[in-house]
């Protein structure tokens, strides 16, 4: 079906289609559609997929019977379940979640070069039917558990969170994307870090191989904050990962790191992008992948230093592991310096499993599925070893151990 | 200021690009424009075959049809293709001079100027040099000594009717006339150029070596090289470029084709010192190159080695094809950006065959208000097993209103061969300035100094003609733009 048609169809489920100013804007971008050639070659967001199949969709979104549950297990510490991408409103003295409004329609969605190269975001704002927002109020320390369940097959969920982290907050955010069915999600984050601020941000994408999960996410970084974000991706279906984020005040940091996990025709397209905006701020961009059978998989990454932007340091690492020859990888790093006081670099490597390394493993009587599982573990284990909190160091261990268990 | 001052100012600034000067010829152009009969013009001029002729008429067509590739980061208004000349030869080369008396004197002195008499250059430097001063090969020395061992080493234009079976195999097969714009553009209406062949076996012993100069203003320069190395032979071959100062942007798209046989060995240097237009980013050249080589052979090898330091607008980006298995492609680049001036040149590997390497030096130096952007590929085919491929791409920024970028492409579809890309980007280290000002150096020496250490690893892969004045040249580039 054509765009239009099928936006014009299901307006009336669709947020903010009463809005004039949205209504304009999404005109626009159903001519964008329209009018673009889709050039796969130098469009970082249509790589390796068939963008077709994303575009001709059947359009189905279901409203969510049960609300979600929002539990507060110990002080500080919440549970939300997230149904179809809608959260019912909850405030307490330390957060508030609300539903977005129109005025969050234009974070981030309303951006000329976004429009023009990432379709996945024009098709969010486009058909946005979900989404929450939540609000950390200053000065205070939450941990947050957000498990996202989608009810039925063959939904399509465009859903747009907000999260607000007030002067001095610190937010410790898990968020788990485990999905049997085969439904589509396309999620935008707009995170925003006042002041002295911190969020750690987890991810952990286990999704069954006909759920697709597209997931951007854009956060913005004030004063002397902190975001920090790690994605653990064990799906077996379709899975996007394009983060972006913007340090706009001084002394600020952004650390966007991921590890992925491919097998059979699993397709993963990765980007970071970090624009550094004030000086004296602090960047890290890794990526670590293991691909087997015929998986593909890219990865952008991006460091843009603005001419204002001295003392920057960014630094970005790319690394994947080929098991089967039917694999393949792609990634690009790029940096665009404008400033000339900085301390960039980057790395990527990709290659086999090193056979020095098995070579010695197998003299000393390992077998070799045993000895490549062992030196898998470690390429990975910087990632692993890292994270503070137990129950989920123990959830991405079993995953692993599961992806081991059928590298052959 | 007094007058005084202010002739003394004037007369110094005029003397910035010293290779900036016009020799008066008489310049016999056909009319402005591109067009069918613009190129049945320049193949009627160079008597060229009537195979030839089509095979520029089937690139005009293709050209037509396209567009100019996009992806470079750089910013120029738009070309006119139809103000340009797209011939210019001095009156009275229809005929070609049989030695160097009966070339113009004038000539000769621009040379001179230039610093490489070619009577002299024939005695000492055991150089021989195909010379093209705009569009038509002057004179070609030393061919006599490279015949005796069966080296073909001459004019595209004399290739074309002397050597027709080896152009009709080889020219446009490494890049097809239908590449991109630039490509077909170049093979619709180029002009001259040169042509090397190395029969099986023969180390070429000397340096071959040729000195393009654009002369004719608004002349558009398309040079077309092939070099094609037989089994087992070696050649190097040195490019060397300055050109004349001018207001008006020159558009210049050379394609240059070398092809490796088995075991055979291709080392091309260049040292581009185009005009770069003057302190307010006005005038200089538009440099649109491809350049490709193809490992066709086993065993053989492809270096490009690179200095950048003129033209307004620089994309360029030697390639090689790595088709036979074992062999070996290198890159080594120095690109010096300083007022306005753009680059984006860097390289593509393509590894096709078993047990294939590459490796990338690429250093890139920006000043002023220029941009200066590193971008390359890498790909490993599927059946590129065990190939390797090590890139190392270093920026140095001087000043803070220039960009250096960089936009590496990986692309592994092979799980044996191992891939490793690092770069950085900083600025010149400020203990390394201190120390070399302590030992009484001036600012402007240090810098030139750290940045020459900066190139060194690049400078040092160049034949020795051209490293003294690479390194001299790399010393001119930063005058007037560091303190």
């Amino acid at each position: 079906m054509n765009i239009q048609d099928n936006y014009l169809k299901n307006k009336k489920n669709i947020f903010f289609s009463e809005n004039k100013d949205i209504e304009t804007h999404r005109e626009k971008l159903i001519n964008i559609f329209e009018n673009d050639r889709f050039d796969k070659k130098n469009n970082e967001s249509i790589k390796n997929i068939n963008l077709k199949n994303f575009i001709d969709f059947k359009y189905k979104y279901l409203i969510p019977e049960e609300t979600s549950v929002i539990n507060k297990n110990q002080e500080n510490s919440y549970t939300i379940v997230s149904v179809n991408g809608q959260c019912s409103s909850f405030k307490d003295d330390k957060i508030e979640i609300t539903k977005i409004l129109d005025e969050d329609y234009n974070d981030f969605s309303k951006n000329d070069t976004i429009e023009h190269n990432d379709h996945f975001v024009n098709l969010n704002s486009l058909f946005l039917n979900s989404g929450f927002k939540i609000t950390v109020k200053k000065n205070n320390n939450i941990k947050i558990k957000i498990s996202n369940i989608i009810t039925d097959d063959d939904l399509t969920i465009f859903q747009k969170n907000n999260y607000i982290c007030e002067e001095g907050s610190s937010l410790n955010l898990i968020e788990e994307y485990e999905n049997k069915n085969n439904s589509t999600s396309n999620l935008l984050n707009v995170i925003k870090l006042e002041k002295n601020s911190q969020l750690n941000h987890f991810l952990i994408q286990d999704n069954s191989p006909n759920h697709n999960l597209i997931i951007t996410s854009h956060s913005t970084c004030k004063k002397d904050s902190n975001y920090t974000q790690k994605v653990y991706n064990f799906s077996e279906g379709y899975v996007r990962n394009f983060h972006y984020s913007e340090l706009i005040e001084t002394n600020s940091e952004a650390d966007l790191q991921g590890i992925f996990f491919l097998k059979d025709n699993n397709i993963c397209n990765n980007k970071t992008f970090v624009k550094h905006l004030a000086e004296d701020c602090k960047s890290n961009q890794v990526y670590k992948g293991i691909l087997n059978d015929r998986a593909k998989a890219t990865y952008f990454s991006n460091t843009h230093v603005d001419q204002v932007a001295q003392k920057t340091e960014g630094y970005q690492l790319s690394k994947g592991i080929l098991l089967s020859e039917n694999a393949s990888y792609f990634s690009k790093p790029e940096l665009k310096i404008y400033a000339d006081d900085v301390k960039c670099s980057h790395g990527s490597t990709i290659g086999p499993i090193d056979e020095n390394a098995i070579f010695y493993l197998r003299s000393r009587g390992m077998s070799k599925i045993a000895a490549t599982k062992i030196l898998i573990s470690s390429f990975i284990n910087e990632e692993l070893s890292s994270i503070d909190n137990q129950q989920m160091s123990e959830i991405i261990q079993k995953k692993l151990v599961r992806y081991l268990s059928k590298v052959k | 200021m007094n007058s005084e001052t202010l002739n003394t100012l004037d007369s110094y600034s005029k003397n910035k690009y010293k290779y900036g000067f016009v020799t008066n010829i008489d310049n016999e152009k056909p009319k402005k424009g591109l067009n069918e009969d613009t190129i049945k013009f320049i193949s009627l001029k160079k008597k060229e075959p009537d195979w030839m002729l089509q095979w520029r008429l089937k690139a005009f067509s293709k050209w037509k049809k396209m567009k100019e590739p996009k992806w470079a980061n750089l910013n120029f208004p738009e070309i006119d293709y139809q103000d340009i000349y797209y011939y210019s030869a001095p009156k009275g080369f229809e005929k070609k001079p049989k030695d160097l008396s009966e070339v113009d004197p004038k000539l000769i002195e621009t040379y001179n100027k230039l610093g490489i008499p070619l009577e002299e250059q024939k005695v000492l430097a055991g150089v021989a040099v195909d010379v093209v001063f705009d569009s038509v090969s002057v004179a070609t020395t030393y061919k006599g000594e490279l015949e005796k061992l069966g080296i073909i080493f001459c004019s595209i234009g004399e290739a074309i009717q002397k050597h027709p079976d080896l152009i009709k195999k080889y020219l446009g097969s490494v890049i097809p006339a239908g590449d991109h714009s630039f490509s077909a553009l170049n093979s619709a209406v180029f002009t001259d150029g040169s042509f090397v062949y190395i029969p099986e076996g023969v180390k070429c012993p000397m340096e071959l070596s040729t000195y393009f100069r654009i002369n004719a203003e608004n002349t558009g320069q398309f040079e077309r090289t092939l070099i094609i190395a037989d089994k087992g032979s070696y050649v190097s071959y040195l490019e060397g470029c300055t050109a004349p100062k001018r207001d008006d942007n020159q558009l210049h798209a050379a394609n240059v084709e070398l092809i490796a046989l088995e075991d055979a060995e291709i080392k091309y240097s260049t040292v581009q010192n185009w005009y770069p237009g003057d302190e307010d980013g006005k005038g200089g050249i538009y440099n649109f190159v491809t350049k490709r080589g193809l490992c066709a052979g086993k065993n053989s090898k492809i270096s490009w080695t690179q200095v950048e330091t003129g033209s307004a607008i620089t994309w360029k980006y030697p390639s090689c094809i790595l088709k036979g298995d074992n062999s070996i492609g290198e890159f080594y680049s120095v690109a010096i950006t300083n007022n306005f001036q753009q680059a984006d040149t860097g390289t593509k590997m393509t590894h096709i065959g078993k047990n294939t390497k590459s490796k990338i030096i690429s250093k890139g130096i920006s000043l002023g208000k220029s941009q200066n952007t590193y971008r390359g590929e890498v790909s490993f085919l599927r059946k590129a097993d065990k190939a390797r491929n090590y890139t190392q791409c270093d920026s140095l920024l001087v000043g803070n209103r220039c960009g250096a970028h960089t936009v590496p492409y990986i692309d592994s579809k092979n799980n044996t061969a191992v891939i490793e890309h690092e770069a950085s980007t900083s600025k010149i280290n400020e203990d390394q300035l201190y120390y070399c000002r302590q030992r009484g150096l001036s600012h402007e020496e240090a810098v030139s100094l750290i940045v020459n250490g900066f190139c060194k690893q690049v400078l040092q892969e160049l034949p020795m003609e051209f490293a003294v004045e690479a390194q001299k040249l790399v010393s001119i580039s930063l005058e007037g733009s560091v303190g």
